[in-house]
């Protein structure tokens, strides 16, 4: 009983915090987007949760090559909350000598912390004669920044408000592969121990398996077409998690071809320890060999350390074990409702 | 005792294929249809389409040439070989004389695709390496599904909703490792490959000989 309100509990924290607390201030757009060396050049920053107004006088912005190379704007002002105009004097080279590079843009005040923007700003040589190294690369460092207190989850270009994806999305694997895991389970039992109830559970865990198992397909479809364009991009582990549902498909395929229930049920019982043996290599393995899309790809297919902030942490694991309680509620009353079919199967 | 009895055993398999010979040409044909119809299909090749297109002719085939395993003998000899051997040896009699003849039947699949539609590989030792972990892999995870099938209602189509999904992670890392080969994509850490696939074979062997018992008791 206590485990089921922990669930409720959980997932209400899951759903409030995760859907209710806001993104830490960003940067949308920078634009122009591009400039000559020598200009004198105002760019507009666009910012999202930002409060540029409050910070007024004490924002101050960057335009950066690489940790030692960055340029100051000389003038700041506020256009509203979301725009802000920065004015830059732009240096006579570039720091290494190239033709073109691409800054990145950092905004920094105390109202809002700092915010970056990756490749905001093409600079490009506006001759071809070389020049001396300008000292006005080194002139102002980044230093000094502020940290935007409170409860904020990270904000990211590309995926924006869909950060709160992570608490849903997620979640669904830790609960597939945990029921999936509970099923295996249960058949290595009905083939020690053959009664019948122990079968009927291996089913019902499978069950509420490749129901989450959809659930996270589904959800990664919805973030999917946000992040990278398109719902399905036949990204490898899109690909390697369909063919572990029809693994499942095939199982309970099985399970209905036999005229004996209990041969149908020690054949099943061997198919699934099988199936889970070969689902591990399918999920964690075999995505690491190829490119995908997904974040830590090529190495770990999970998460990678700088993924998740504490805040987010504070999220994510209480949604991780609401998510598998719920799971193994689903689970419990589907096991009591086929006892309660086989009951009434019997009275026939 | 056992070794008598697994030499007995693999000996059967290979008199039996030779005495139903009609199963063996059916399946030789079958190779030959298979690479007509996708030569057909297909006439330009390029190397990556070479190697998708390989790979699913060995598909097929190998799962036609391993369904039969356990299908062929009738129940009273079934019960008769649970009666004289332990099931662990007569399932290795199967999984070997599967895996030779997967060999086999890859070498002619092999032979036949690439006189009709050319011969893309570079790396040969490489290239026959993964052809006999792919048969090696083919023949443990079909022959497995074959037995279990064996035992259903319809059995043909079981045969096939059951293994493809089972196969794909064997199939993605061979098709990969014979990419390299063909020299399609450039990867000198391919070992890493090679032990991904022995280590997904070693897992499924053993289960299947843990497993095996409880699919033979009837």
């Amino acid at each position: 009983m206590w485990w089921k309100i922990t669930s409720v509990l959980l997932l209400v924290y899951t759903f409030t915090l995760g859907m209710l607390v806001p993104l830490r201030p960003g940067i949308l757009t920078v634009s122009p987007e591009s400039g000559l060396t020598r200009q004198s050049t105002v760019l507009t920053i666009s910012g999202y949760n930002a409060h540029f107004t409050q910070g007024e006088g004490q924002t101050r912005v960057w335009l950066t090559y690489d940790d030692e190379n960055a340029i100051l704007a000389h003038r700041v002002k506020a256009l509203s909350d979301t725009q802000l105009e920065a004015e830059f004097q732009l240096p006579a080279n570039l720091p290494k000598g190239e033709a073109t590079m691409v800054l990145n843009c950092i905004v920094d005040n105390p109202a809002d912390g700092t915010s970056v923007l990756p490749n905001a700003f093409q600079l490009k040589l506006d001759s071809t004669t070389m020049q001396e190294y300008d000292p006005t690369w080194k002139a102002h460092p980044v230093e000094k920044l502020n940290v935007k207190k409170g409860f904020t989850y990270p904000y990211r270009n590309v995926i924006y408000e869909t950060i709160r994806n992570t608490y849903f999305h997620v979640p669904m694997w830790f609960v597939l592969l945990f029921l999936l895991l509970a099923s295996a389970t249960y058949s290595v039992i009905y083939l020690l121990n053959p009664k019948p109830e122990y079968d009927s559970k291996a089913s019902a865990y499978a069950e509420t398996g490749l129901l989450f198992g959809l659930l996270g397909l589904v959800t990664g479809m919805l973030w999917a077409h946000y992040a990278w364009g398109k719902a399905w991009s036949n990204d490898i582990k899109q690909i390697t998690t369909a063919v572990a549902l029809l693994i499942y498909m095939a199982y309970f395929i099985l399970r209905s071809s036999f005229d004996e229930p209990e041969k149908g049920a020690r054949l099943s019982a061997v198919y699934n320890i099988f199936a889970f043996a070969t689902l591990i290599p399918l999920l964690y393995v075999v995505p690491r060999m190829f490119a995908s899309l997904h974040p830590g790809a090529t190495g770990s297919p999970a998460f990678g350390g700088q993924d998740l902030d504490n805040t987010m942490r504070a999220v994510f694991y209480p949604a991780i074990i609401g998510w598998t309680l719920l799971g193994f509620w689903m689970t419990s009353l589907r096991i009591r409702a086929k006892r309660i079919e086989d009951k009434l199967g019997g009275l026939d | 005792m056992k070794w008598l009895v697994f030499k007995t055993l693999l000996h059967k398999e290979f008199l039996l294929e030779f005495r139903q010979r009609y199963a063996i040409s059916g399946i030789v044909l079958y190779v030959f249809s298979m690479v007509f119809v996708v030569y057909i299909a297909s006439v330009r090749v390029q190397p990556p389409v070479w190697n998708i297109l390989f790979w699913l002719i060995m598909l097929f085939v190998s799962i036609n040439a391993v369904v039969k395993s356990f299908v062929q003998e009738s129940g009273s000899r079934q019960l008769y070989y649970y009666q004289v051997a332990n099931p662990v040896v007569l399932l290795l009699t199967k999984i070997i004389y599967n895996t030779l003849l997967l060999l086999v039947i890859s070498a002619l699949a092999f032979g036949t695709y690439s006189i009709v539609a050319g011969n893309p590989v570079f790396d040969y030792p490489l290239f026959a390496l993964v052809l006999l972990l792919g048969s090696f892999g083919f023949s443990i995870t079909f022959t497995f599904t074959a037995s279990i099938a064996a035992k259903a209602n319809n059995s043909a189509t079981l045969m096939a909703i059951l293994s493809f999904p089972i196969i794909i992670p064997i199939l993605l890392t061979l098709m990969r490792l014979s990419n390299i080969a063909l020299r399609v994509i450039q990867d000198t850490s391919y070992q890493r490959d090679i032990i991904n696939l022995l280590a997904i074979d070693a897992i499924l062997l053993t289960l299947t000989f843990v497993l095996f018992p409880y699919i033979w008791r009837d």
